[in-house]
């Protein structure tokens, strides 16, 4: 085992660890075990930061169509973005859903070994970059939206009930910041995921010369920038608030996920690392 | 004699708020309440209705039907069924009627244990029963007890100091819904104590600013003077609906002022902006529909008692030390209702025997001739007088022991009359002269 292969292993526990403590810490009431987590993730993130840092000297520019790193990377995002939320929602209960998806898109990464795509030598960097890059942000956001989400309409579904509040609970931010990261998602998220798609379509009508070719994960993606803009619109425009946004949210990530996992990795297009 | 005391009512663990609703005696003209001393074998009453509990608190002759008759009574000034009456009131006699009186009075009944409303509305209750002289010795007594004892709970033990109050839950369901309550408006919707504790609460807990809205714009105004906020007249309701999130409603309407129709309307113009309503209403201000509709968080007082009560299990060391209390203070108390029971036997004891040694002494003079020496007769006065006194000291004595233990004195009393035979050929003007033999 190599020494750049432990160091993966050191990031890929610190986050295993920090999935497990700091739900444990909100179970059993524990700031200190909550403030343990959030600090092995600041640990894990800087050591990833750096070890994206070296591979991207290894590999050179052309690292983003490495299925490996691809995880990898949008493992990173996951992180940053959710320390940015930690800081706009002055909360750190998204590091529920950030630890653990780092975990797996990160451990992932160490787990497949996929060949490098194959990608025409002409291709425009700044418009591939710009695809990936805004997806992955945009991703980050939902994920967040989708575990503020979950959250939401448990909590909602609780007080709507009248039904007692968990102890735990009041370790927990108020439903009016479960909606914030909504609305931060779908401000935010919604123009980069738009960015993003218009940017793929650019680079392959540059590559390619064609916009469109409808693989699965064109189709899909299309389909949640659909939704993806009614949440916008109902959200923006209507002051959709609360459980409508919260569930629309849920769906976009688990919509996400499917194209991210299924089509990239388990279909033959031209989006997949095989 | 066999003046029992008897306690009929309900509370709020007892009744929803739609029973309580109706057949709260608020609203009810006192004189016609009063009327329930003229119930057959009912010699005192006091009747105390709160927006949490009635009970009517009775003292009368011994008879099995008495709770059914003050249900009857009681369903008919409300014009309802007497049949949720049933299900849905206790009914206490004498030590346990006396317990529970203690334990309304020391707030430990209530809603939020701990809470000083009660205590005052009792007294209120208690003035009109003495106004109306349907308060009389027992009443009076127990009343007065019950007033010492709440005080002594208050000072002897933290139930007072710790009393989480509905407001208080209040408060915390608001930080559930609401990050920062410094960003958001409160309105208080007519007036009323417990109202005005929320609003107070809320106001230390930091919320931006209070609105009151009330039917007459005048006490709206002496309140926004008293929390530094601002009246609004009553017609601009809708208009304070769309500016405020935390809503308290308190007002004696007998219809409900806010629907669901009419918020989905507000929601709308308040681009769903959450909102979250407290109804202390007693019937209910708001429409209960109106929680089915999303972003809108509406908790009646109800609602708030279950929330309350996940605080209680800090406070049972507290609870159980009043409680001692209590049951101390009610021993007391019947200790006193026994010897007082007992004082009509000591007097007629005292009372046949003064009559034998009467009837004996003439008897006895009449066979000394007809000019008997002066100081003869004397010296059998006092030797008649004092047998008599001497023979009764110990049946005296002995009663008054008995009447120590619960339960006995009725007994006691009973044997001891029979013994002497004190009801058959003299009855005393001033002795149970309600029994029947």
């Amino acid at each position: 085992m190599t020494a750049s292969r432990l160091f993966e292993l050191l990031i890929a526990l610190l986050y295993l660890a920090g999935s497990i403590t700091y739900p444990l810490g909100l179970l059993l009431r524990q700031s200190i075990l909550k403030r343990l987590a959030i600090g092995m993730s600041v640990a894990a993130f800087g050591l990833h930061s750096a070890d994206l840092v070296l591979r991207f000297m290894e590999l050179g520019t052309a690292n983003l169509y490495h299925g490996q790193f691809y995880l990898n990377f949008l493992a990173w995002i996951f992180v940053l973005i959710f320390f940015v939320l930690w800081w706009r929602l002055k909360h750190d209960f998204l590091s529920m859903i950030s630890a653990p998806l780092a975990l797996i898109l990160f451990s992932s990464s160490l787990a497949i070994r996929t060949q490098v795509l194959a990608v025409p030598k002409y291709f425009s960097a700044l418009w591939f970059s710009l695809h990936v890059g805004a997806i992955f942000v945009s991703l980050a956001l939902l994920a967040m939206a989708f575990g503020a989400g979950l959250a939401y309409l448990y909590f909602e579904r609780k007080i709507k009930t009248k039904a007692k509040l968990p102890g735990f609970s009041q370790d927990l931010p108020s439903l009016e910041t479960f909606d914030r990261a909504n609305d931060w998602a779908t401000r935010i998220g919604f123009p980069l995921y738009t960015i993003s798609l218009l940017a793929g379509f650019l680079w392959a009508s540059f590559t390619w010369k064609q916009a469109i070719s409808w693989d699965p994960k064109e189709l899909i993606s299309i389909v949640i920038w659909f939704i993806f803009a009614l949440l916008f619109h109902q959200r923006l425009a209507l002051g959709w608030r609360g459980r409508k946004p919260a569930k629309t949210a849920i769906v976009l990530f688990v919509l996400s996920l499917i194209s991210l996992v299924g089509v990239n990795f388990l279909l033959p297009t031209h989006h997949s690392f095989r | 004699m066999n003046q029992e005391i008897y306690l009929i009512g309900l509370n709020h663990k007892i009744a929803g708020v739609d029973i309580r609703e109706r057949y709260a005696l608020t609203s009810c003209d006192p004189q016609a309440i009063n009327e329930v001393v003229r119930l057959d074998g009912v010699n005192e009453a006091m009747v105390l209705s709160t927006c949490n509990r009635v009970e009517f608190l009775v003292v009368a002759n011994r008879q099995p039907d008495i709770p059914q008759q003050i249900r009857k009574f009681w369903a008919k000034l409300c014009n309802q069924p007497q049949k949720d009456l049933l299900d849905h009131t206790y009914s206490h006699e004498n030590s346990q009627a006396v317990t529970h009186l203690f334990t309304v009075a020391s707030s430990l009944d209530s809603m939020i244990v701990g809470e000083p409303q009660i205590l005052g509305q009792l007294k209120t209750a208690y003035r009109q029963s003495l106004e109306s002289g349907t308060a009389k010795v027992i009443i009076n007594r127990m009343l007065h007890k019950a007033f010492s004892v709440a005080k002594r709970i208050r000072t002897e033990t933290a139930i007072a100091s710790s009393a989480v109050s509905i407001s208080y839950a209040a408060v915390e369901l608001a930080r559930k819904i609401f990050t920062d309550l410094s960003n958001h408006r409160a309105l208080l919707v007519g007036a009323g104590e417990m109202a005005e504790l929320a609003a107070t609460h809320l106001l230390t807990s930091g919320v931006r600013d209070l609105t009151v809205v009330n039917r007459t714009l005048t006490r709206a105004n002496e309140l926004a003077k008293q929390f530094g906020g601002r009246a609004l007249p009553f017609e601009d309701l809708h208009q304070a609906l769309l500016e405020t999130d935390i809503v308290i409603t308190s007002t004696g309407s007998p219809t409900a002022i806010i629907t669901a129709k009419s918020m989905k309307e507000v929601l709308r113009k308040r681009r769903n902006k959450p909102i979250f309503f407290i109804d202390i209403a007693v019937p209910r201000d708001i429409d209960p529909d109106v929680n089915s509709l999303d972003n809108i968080y509406l908790y009646d007082i109800d609602d708030l008692k279950d929330v309350v009560e996940e605080n209680l299990a800090g406070r049972q060391q507290e609870a159980l030390k009043a409680k001692a209390i209590v049951d101390e203070e009610v021993t007391t108390f019947m200790r006193w209702r026994e010897s007082l029971a007992l004082q009509p036997t000591i007097v007629d004891l005292l009372g046949q025997g003064e009559s034998i040694a009467r009837r004996e002494l003439r008897r006895s003079i009449r066979q000394l001739g007809p000019d008997p020496d002066p100081q003869m007769v004397a010296v059998l006065e006092r030797l008649a007088r004092s047998l008599s006194h001497k023979i009764y000291h110990e049946p005296i004595n002995y009663l008054k022991r008995r009447a120590q233990e619960e339960g006995a004195a009725q007994h006691c009393i009973h044997t001891t009359r029979r013994i002497f035979n004190l009801d058959s050929d003299h009855i005393p003007v001033d002795a149970h002269w309600n029994r029947k033999k």
